[in-house]
């Protein structure tokens, strides 16, 4: 046999297609790019992920139920723990449906003081994004260098809380008294603390340096977009269909921002836009939320000057009694749409509690979004969906 | 709309009302309620599939589906508020919402609880399956036409359906949560002196 038919034969041998099977690849649950107790289930063909099967619930406490046995000031204390990076964020819609369900409103200054802490804790949850997805892809600077700001925005929530993860800070009808004092005497609201804007006001210098730097180290990074751009691509009407929410339906060319639609806190009284992109990539998922803590700085500038003097608290009974009613309370939360269907039948806790989290939704695309994608591509797409685990299993 | 002053709020109520009778006639639903600012459509369960196919088309945000479990008898929390007019069922209820304005509505079914079964959404809503699963995992209803009805948050060989009101909520079984009695004694629910103070810490100490 000369050379030549030897080289053919064995060209032939190798492209002969052989009958592989599929093998199953288990990621998870503790895999550090899970985020937490992730675990998946894919069958990947080589390189390619035929199918995946997000296995969930490790984290599941339960909340639905615990809370048909917890009064509603009770529960406040457990929203917190959903969503922990934006923990304020999700008494915010709670508090607002039962204020809703009682007739009461808080005043201005309350709404106000509300209204800031939300937009620190939206800086503060994209910031986790940010410090965390580079490192996702292979950056391990930003990581650090994103925390240590995250610190100054952390410690101004500690200033007026006294918590930098769960505040526990609204109440039916206003925010936290104050400590001390018996039953029998007046309770004061906590305020914003003496110096509080100024330190706000240097803060906001300090998220548009870090903005700028994000820029230039994560942004424009070849790397970075070479591994973000085009990949995982999500259409804005498969988003709607899983109940994406959020930067990541923004991102799908939605511009559906319920701080705008929906008039739950004074957002009609500062300017600021809602950002959206077209690709509905990793690349676009990641612009929005960078540009949305831009619009946040904004925002929180602007309500420095307008936040009236005034009451915190409105008139409420000291023992809270819910009329009976159905009433669903929704709010942008750094993640996106995250509400309360809460049934009341008159009592001191609710008939029935449903929590609609956002991160739950959000991940529920990712069967169909990692389908025929690369395993390389996979940490990359997750992170860029920007979920957090105790809100996946509440 | 928290902040809005009140002539405002009686008239958004009464447009929020001609919006849930225009949907529910647009529709071919069976009823409406607009209280509390939510839109809640009542659905023929034989039409359930259908309603929210044709309501997706102008809500074309999936937000969330579970159900409520009406039960005259609970094991745990305070029950119904007059168990003696009670018609036990299952409420299954879908949310979609617009994207442009701030239009939405929740979409309820009456499911039987001695035949607790529901068309599934999942053929053209891809995002129903996990909220359907869950459902199923907690109250037993069954989404016919969902092919993948395993559990979802509990482990596989997990017995019973936790959200049902009959479910005791096992460790205050075990060990009873001291509550109201471990905090100094609470004043009467509707006492007039107090009502300014603001709201009390309902035991959370």
């Amino acid at each position: 046999m000369t050379d030549r038919e030897l080289m053919h034969r064995s060209e032939v041998a190798v492209s002969v297609e052989l009958e592989t099977p599929d093998m199953t690849l288990n990621i998870g649950p503790q895999h550090p790019s899970t985020h937490g107790v992730l675990r998946l289930i894919a069958k990947v063909d080589g390189e390619r992920i035929n199918s995946v099967e997000p296995v969930i619930g490790y984290m599941h406490r339960g909340y639905e139920k615990i809370s048909e046995v917890r009064t509603y000031a009770q529960i406040t204390t457990l929203v917190n723990r959903i969503d922990w990076v934006s923990g304020f964020a999700n008494e915010v819609p709670f508090i607002l449906g039962v204020e809703r369900l009682m007739g009461v409103e808080a005043p201005e200054r309350a709404q106000w003081i509300r209204l800031i802490l939300t937009e620190l804790f939206r800086i503060s949850s994209h910031l986790v994004f940010m410090s965390s997805y580079p490192l996702e892809l292979g950056a391990t600077t930003p990581l650090m260098h994103v925390l240590r700001e995250r610190e100054y925005i952390l410690e101004l929530i500690e200033g007026v809380t006294g918590g930098r993860f769960h505040p526990n800070f609204n109440r039916v009808g206003g925010i936290k008294p104050n400590y001390g004092g018996g039953s029998k005497t007046k309770k004061q609201s906590m305020d914003l603390p003496a110096g509080f804007f100024s330190e706000l006001l240097s803060a906001m210098d300090r998220m548009d340096q870090i903005c700028e730097d994000i820029d230039t180290l994560v942004t424009g990074n070849e790397v970075v977009k070479a591994r973000t751009v085009d990949v995982g691509v999500i259409p804005g009407d498969k988003a709607l269909e899983y109940g994406l929410s959020g930067p990541n339906l923004r991102a799908s060319g939605v511009a559906y921002d319920l701080r705008k639609v929906e008039n739950y806190l004074p957002y009609d009284q500062v300017e600021f836009d809602v950002v959206s992109r077209q690709g509905g990539d990793c690349y676009d998922r990641y612009m929005v939320r960078l540009d949305e803590i831009r619009e946040s700085v904004k925002i929180l500038r602007q309500a420095i000057d307008i936040i009236p003097a005034g009451p915190l608290q409105a008139k409420v009974p000291r023992v809270l009694k819910v009329p009976q009613g159905q009433v669903y309370s929704r709010a942008e939360n750094p993640k996106g749409e995250f509400g309360y269907y809460i049934v009341s039948e008159g009592g001191k806790m609710p008939y029935r509690l449903k929590i609609r989290s956002t991160s739950f939704s959000n991940l529920s695309i990712l069967p169909w979004v990692l389908q025929d994608q690369l395993i390389p591509d996979l940490v990359a797409i997750m992170g860029s969906l920007d979920f957090v685990l105790g809100d996946v299993d509440r | 709309m928290t902040n809005q002053p009140d002539a405002t709020a009686e008239s958004d109520a009464s447009s929020l009302d001609e919006y849930a009778a225009d949907l529910t006639e647009k529709l071919g639903a069976e009823s409406y309620t607009a209280d509390f600012d939510t839109v809640r459509v009542i659905v023929d369960r034989a039409k359930w599939v259908d309603t929210i196919n044709k309501a997706n088309e102008e809500l074309p945000f999936f937000s969330w589906l579970s159900a409520i479990d009406w039960s005259k008898e609970t094991e745990v929390g305070d029950g119904v508020a007059e168990p003696d007019d009670l018609e036990e069922r299952f409420e299954v209820i879908c949310r979609l919402s617009s994207v442009t304005d701030e239009k939405a509505a929740n979409f309820v079914t009456v499911v039987p609880k001695d035949d607790p079964v529901v068309g599934s959404l999942t053929a053209t809503i891809g995002g129903a399956e996990w909220h359907e699963r869950e459902a199923h995992e907690m109250f037993g209803i069954i989404f016919e036409g969902n092919e993948n009805l395993i559990p979802l948050y509990l482990p596989d060989d997990f017995i019973g359906n936790p959200l049902l009101k009959a479910y005791p909520l096992i460790a205050r079984e075990v060990k009873p949560w001291p509550g109201d009695v471990d905090v100094e004694g609470l004043p009467e629910a509707n006492d007039a002196s107090e009502a300014d103070d603001g709201p009390g810490d309902g035991g959370d100490s």
